[in-house]
């Protein structure tokens, strides 16, 4: 690179180098709603999914809640993804190709796939509940199965969606994938407790003993993805404000849930599924805010007042 | 002829709502590929007189972005956006008030870089955009359904997505020209040949000749940004002659593909994935009543 030409005092001299150069997409508080309902979605599939293979007596119960509520979660992201669009009824052009080069892309079709063992399960307990059975356990499980990879490929992208971006912020979140596939299931787990506690039965405490270990897991994962970001929030003009939000949801979402369920412990029972259903609320509102906060990093302007200045990459 | 004759060719596409639906899907004849063209733009002779952006304006019937005075030298158009596919930067380098020193204007007209492995490209999930038989970055309007990835994806900043259609917008290179063998439109309305077109092997060796002749002549910071790859990025089919940092024009001083990392990022996800199942396997496995 050759050294720039010595001019004193320069009126502009600088010209377009404090201007951020890449533009922020189109997406905002939607956009943080469609990631907390794909995580709510695959992450309840998952762990359901998990359960009901290990040990279908147990979860049986639980499970016939969990997929009709997980199509009900992937209604409304499919809702977000579609109301996002510059051209809502051109959503189904994302079908006309498949590139497995570009996240979206395969986010979608792995959505798109998820969708039909999703629907079928869903029917199945819906129909199961009203007194119309006779599905055969093989046919059951063929259908999780085949519907696993494809919740797990729903998880995934959305993170990695982000991160190959030239956003500020985006760029640099390498563990921002693996913190939201690794928080959908700990959500999923939270939801499926919402459902043992309200239908009273399922191995209650095995799953709150598992969601206490998941929320563990997942403060690392959030910790890791603040390192990257900290840099960027600190360069920012509403930065502060974004790391804050961001800690707020660790502590709301992650740590003062963790407190809850293990303060319910020596509770009475009837005070249990209290302060379990505040828990998962709180995990919930944790989540959309850490999910916001990274959303909205690539609206906020420098501190020198531009829209950010492009480092480069590295 | 009739004035309707006119609107309503004789071979007129298939219309209403279930060919607007399957449209889209329908295969189609991929053009033999030809020479791959692009833009070199020698900055030291741009006078900025924003006769690219008029030309652009005019031929692709882009409408006006309205009057505003932003108070940045001569740059009203700011960015180049769904609406200007060209946008000229203005940089005044003067001494200050009665001080001595050298002083010079600095300008480039900005456009679509065309990257050869462009990350919007790679980003587009309805396959909107293609490269053209031009081996140009060109965005289908009729199948771009404004999901803003490749926004996100540039690093250029140049893609844009517009009120009025929600669709992504930007330079195509003037395909529609170029396909009838004319000059795109603000290669030939440019009065000093400051943007000059053509085939991009030819530009690039023109583009050499001229950083030799400039450097002969004094002018040593010149050199050519975009003409060749580096580690992190492809080489550009719109590419510059510069004589200060990149970033004093606006432009990635070292441009980042983003692609480059999905790998380990996808990685990353699975790896956080089965963290979580993990744990639900072991907890369960143990505790199980």
């Amino acid at each position: 690179m050759p050294n720039p030409v010595e001019l004193p005092s320069p009126m502009n001299a600088a010209g377009y180098a404090t201007r951020r150069v890449t533009k922020p997409p189109n997406w905002h508080e939607l956009v943080a709603f469609d990631m907390l309902f794909n995580n709510m979605t695959t992450g309840l599939f998952l762990v359901a999914a998990v359960g009901d293979l290990m040990s279908r007596p147990a979860f049986a119960p639980l499970t016939r809640l969990a997929y009709p509520m997980a199509l009900l979660f992937l209604t409304i992201d499919l809702a977000c993804l579609v109301l996002d669009l510059g051209h809502r009824f051109r959503f189904h052009h994302m079908l006309r190709v498949f590139k497995p080069g570009s996240p979206m892309s395969l986010g979608t079709w792995s959505l798109t796939a998820y969708s039909i063992p999703l629907g079928l399960l869903a029917t199945i307990e819906i129909l199961e509940r009203v007194g119309i059975g006779g599905v055969p356990t093989w046919l059951r499980t063929v259908l999780i199965v085949s519907g696993i990879p494809f919740a797990m490929g729903s998880a995934m992208y959305k993170g990695v969606l982000f991160s190959t971006t030239s956003q500020p912020g985006w760029k640099d979140a390498r563990w921002l994938g693996g913190y939201l596939t690794n928080s959908a299931i700990a959500i999923g787990c939270a939801e499926l407790l919402a459902i043992a506690d309200v239908d009273g039965q399922g191995p209650v405490l095995s799953i709150r003993t598992s969601l206490l270990a998941l929320l563990a897991i997942n403060l690392g994962f959030l910790v890791a993805l603040r390192a990257e970001l900290r840099p960027v929030f600190r360069t920012l003009k509403g930065g502060p404000r974004l790391d804050q939000m961001l800690i707020l949801g660790a502590v709301v979402g992650v740590l003062v849930p963790a407190m809850l369920i293990l303060v319910s412990e020596t509770v009475p029972a009837i005070a249990v599924a209290i302060l379990d259903g505040i828990a998962i609320a709180l995990v919930l509102a944790g989540n959309f805010l850490v999910r916001r906060s990274i959303v909205m990093l690539p609206h906020h302007e420098n501190d020198d007042g531009v829209v950010g200045r492009w480092d480069g990459g590295s | 002829m009739t004035t309707r004759e006119l609107e309503v060719p004789a071979t007129a596409p298939p219309s209403g709502p279930v060919a607007t639906i399957l449209g889209p899907f329908l295969p189609v004849d991929r053009p033999e590929p030809r020479t791959p063209t692009g833009f070199y733009t020698d900055t030291t002779i741009c006078i900025g007189c924003k006769a690219c952006e008029v030309a652009c304006k005019q031929w692709n019937q882009l409408p006006s972005d309205g009057m505003h005075w932003s108070g940045d030298s001569y740059d009203n158009t700011e960015s180049l956006s769904a609406t200007s596919w060209r946008h000229v930067k203005f940089i005044e380098q003067f001494a200050s008030a009665g001080t001595q020193g050298p002083s010079r204007w600095l300008m480039m007209s900005d456009v679509c870089k065309h990257c050869t492995a462009a990350p919007c490209q790679h980003a587009c999930p309805t396959g909107a955009i293609i490269y053209n038989e031009f081996s140009n970055v060109y965005i289908q309007p009729d199948i771009c359904n404004g999901c803003a990835y490749c926004i996100a994806a540039c690093p250029f900043g140049v893609i844009t997505r517009s009120n009025l259609d929600g669709h992504a917008h930007k330079c195509t290179l003037c395909y529609d020209r170029q396909r009838d063998g004319l000059v795109p439109a603000c290669a030939k309305a440019c009065p000093t040949a400051s943007i000059q077109f053509g085939p991009i092997d030819e530009l690039r060796d023109r583009a050499r000749r001229r950083v030799e002749e400039l450097k002969s002549r004094g002018t040593s910071s010149a050199y050519l940004y975009g003409d060749a790859p580096t580690e992190n990025y492809s080489n550009l089919h719109s590419f510059y002659l510069l004589v200060d940092r990149p970033s004093t024009y606006g432009l990635p001083e070292s441009p980042f593909n983003p692609w480059l990392r999905m790998r380990g990022d996808y990685l990353r996800s699975l790896f956080g994935g089965l963290a979580g199942i993990v744990v639900l396997l072991i907890v369960w496995t143990l505790r199980m009543p």
